[in-house]
């Protein structure tokens, strides 16, 4: 899976060499020398690593070394864990989508109300206090003392 | 026209007797109290990534008092985790559980945090004070920096990512790589050529840095506690003792303060060595330079928690000696308080020393003010913060969603901000599980279009004559040299860990 995450991060470097290839130097001297062949160069090398598991092997030694980012812990049950990934990012897809389809004053407290109580499993009155607290504040504070304008969705015109 | 250091501090100081700015300030310190002390998977990168897009439509002071505020008081507010539930507040406060758990268990709890803020407040103001000395040592060597030796400062920021990457140098470049690709996107500042645009209007500006900070902390973090569903099950100690037995404590261990204050600021200045070490060198120092040889360390010494706290707390001001006097970011947190500085028409570094050095000091007061304010916070509300630590999972997670999708749509408010958002989102998901290190993404992101303006007026200037300026020649052996001996010391202790391992095993 790793070398597939490097393999689709070395067809992005192709394909930014490949669509700065022809722009004059200055253009490209960032994107494309500085940025996209070092990378490129760099990401075949670390596909090569993936492939033939040298991380693997590396780390069978335990490395304590400082980290820059913290690495994905994730939990024992991997069916779980995936079934759990999938459901989470649903929601926020589902989401992204309500505030395209019907605006975001309606979808985020609904969505708020609705995650603490279908998946969080929150009594009613809180998810409900939840929702509510979240119009509150997409709707009085961002709308009304901000005065930030949002766009109506596109079913609704709210 | 230029203005005095000492009007610039006094300027700095009226910048902030706003009603919005101390209540922006109030609104920070609020936001990081809680994300001290909320449950794992919240951090000050996240509060950032989350307020970016609001704040940078405010007044510039008005938005670095949230900001600079929220990450003051996170850092003293760090300590609740640790001490009442033996579990890491964030990246600088893991130390601190060695003694502080042991001290909550047997029933000192409140004298340890009482420890933690009054070490933790005094480390803040230690390290603001060194960010207000630091301002005039570095104005003279202002005057000597061009487009080339900015464009050489900018490289050093960004060669860091090689150190900061850790254990995966290759992928912290290549993440570094994509990170300064995607700064190239949108029409280009000096030719007007589109680059990466695929004929879309929305694509014309680039993209929004914001949307993708936001993306690429906000969901992985939100996704973890959907599925580890952590809230903490775990007992906490037993909130007893005295938070004034404490502060006696740290006020008789001042000389510890004041030396682990200073080696925490040390840690923040010095490029490449990073927060997640700085508790651990403070408590080690601690340990060696006691009487007793450390012998009491681990079961509940006091000492066990001033010193990596002060250290901690006084770090951030060297960070931000870092950021605002050279330009270049310590972290991810730093990464993202540049990019709302360029948002406010500030280039973080020399430029900002020379035309607007009441904004730096605007920023060394709120530092100063909010250490403070966390301070009377911890004391003030022990009782009270100590249960927003058991707030669930199913509260927490539909509230980053909310801000996330707010903060996302906010930037330009087009349906496009959601797809990036997605998108970005699905991307840090991958790159945390494979190991990219996001932070090389952001700074190559952030440092991507200072190093392409300051590189083309270099060699519109002075063509290839400027690799020879003396100023220039003189940053690069610098920045050879500290690359080189953070690698050297990163192989080296990677070498003693791995000795330090097949030992165990031979044994």
């Amino acid at each position: 899976m790793t070398a597939n995450f490097t393999l689709f991060l070395v067809v992005v470097f192709i394909g930014a060499i490949w669509w700065g290839w022809e722009w004059p130097y200055i253009a490209k001297l960032m994107p494309v020398y500085v940025a996209a062949l070092p990378g490129l160069l760099l990401a075949l090398w670390q596909l090569y690593r993936d492939a033939s598991g040298w991380e693997k092997q590396r780390h069978e030694v335990p490395d304590k070394t400082i980290d820059m980012d913290e690495t994905h812990g994730g939990i024992a049950d991997k069916q779980l864990e995936l079934r759990r990934t999938l459901i989470f990012f649903a929601w926020f897809i589902g989401a992204a989508a309500g505030i395209w389809l019907v605006g975001i004053v309606i979808t985020l407290p609904l969505l708020v109300f609705l995650y603490a109580y279908v998946d969080g499993r929150e009594k009613l009155l809180t998810s409900l206090a939840m929702g509510g607290v979240g119009y509150a504040v997409i709707s009085g504070l961002f709308e009304y003392t901000l005065e930030m304008r949002w766009p109506a969705g596109l079913l609704f015109g709210y | 026209m230029e203005v005095s250091l000492l009007d610039a501090a006094v300027k700095g100081f009226a910048n902030l007797l706003q009603l919005k700015v101390f209540a922006a300030m109030l609104v920070g310190v609020s936001i990081g109290t809680f994300t001290a002390v909320a449950p794992q998977g919240l951090g000050i990168p996240l509060v950032y990534a989350i307020m970016l897009p609001i704040v940078i439509k405010w007044e510039p002071v008005t938005g670095m008092a949230l900001l600079i505020g929220a990450s003051s008081v996170s850092a003293i507010c760090a300590a609740y985790l640790p001490i009442l539930f033996g579990i890491p507040g964030g990246a600088g406060s893991q130390a601190t559980i060695l003694d502080g758990y042991p001290m909550g268990k047997r029933g000192d709890a409140r004298r340890a945090l009482g420890a933690s803020f009054m070490a933790g407040g005094m480390g803040a103001l230690i390290g603001t004070f060194t960010l207000a000395a630091a301002i005039p040592l570095a104005k003279p060597l202002v005057y000597l920096m061009g487009s080339p030796e900015l464009f050489v400062v900018v490289l050093w920021g960004l060669s860091m990512v090689a150190v900061l990457a850790g254990r995966r140098p290759v992928k912290g470049l290549i993440a570094a790589a994509f990170g300064l690709l995607l700064a190239t996107m949108g029409q280009q500042e000096q030719s007007g050529i589109m680059r990466y645009v695929f004929d879309l209007t929305y694509l014309l500006d680039g993209i929004s840095i914001s949307i993708i900070a936001l993306a690429l902390f906000g969901i992985p973090a939100a996704l973890d506690l959907a599925l580890t569903r952590i809230g903490i099950e775990k007992q906490a100690a037993p909130l007893t003792g005295k938070l004034f037995d404490g502060v006696k404590d740290t006020l008789r261990e001042w000389w510890l303060v004041v030396r682990c204050s200073f080696l925490g600021v040390w840690v923040g200045i010095v490029p490449g060595i990073g927060s997640q070490v700085v508790d651990w060198l403070a408590y080690g120092h601690a340990a060696q330079s006691s009487k007793d040889g450390g012998a009491s360390f681990g079961q509940g010494d006091v000492r066990g928690v001033i010193a990596p706290e002060s250290a901690n707390d006084a770090k951030d001001g060297g960070d931000l000696v870092t950021t605002l006097l050279l330009g270049f970011p310590q972290g991810v947190s730093t990464a993202l308080f540049i990019v709302a500085l360029l948002a406010w028409g500030y280039l973080p570094g020399p430029e900002m020393i020379k035309r607007s050095p009441d904004i730096i000091y605007s920023v060394v007061w709120i530092q100063g003010i909010s250490g403070i304010i966390g301070t009377l916070i911890g004391f003030g509300l022990a009782n009270q913060l100590a249960k927003l630590a058991q707030v669930r999972y199913s509260i927490m997670v539909p509230v980053i969603f909310f801000f996330i999708l707010t903060g996302a749509f906010s930037v330009t408010r087009d349906a496009a901000d959601l797809l990036l958002v997605v998108g970005f989102g699905i991307l840090g998901y991958f790159m945390r599980r494979f190991g990219y290190p996001r932070p090389a993404m952001i700074l190559g992101l952030v440092l991507g279009s200072l190093m392409e303006r300051y590189l083309y007026r270099s060699m519109m200037s002075y063509g290839f004559t400027w690799l020879a300026r003396p100023a220039v020649v003189a940053l690069l052996i610098l920045a050879t040299t500290s690359f080189f001996f953070a690698i050297r010391g990163r192989m080296r202790s990677a070498a003693r860990e791995a000795e330090a391992v097949s030992g165990d095993y031979d044994g």
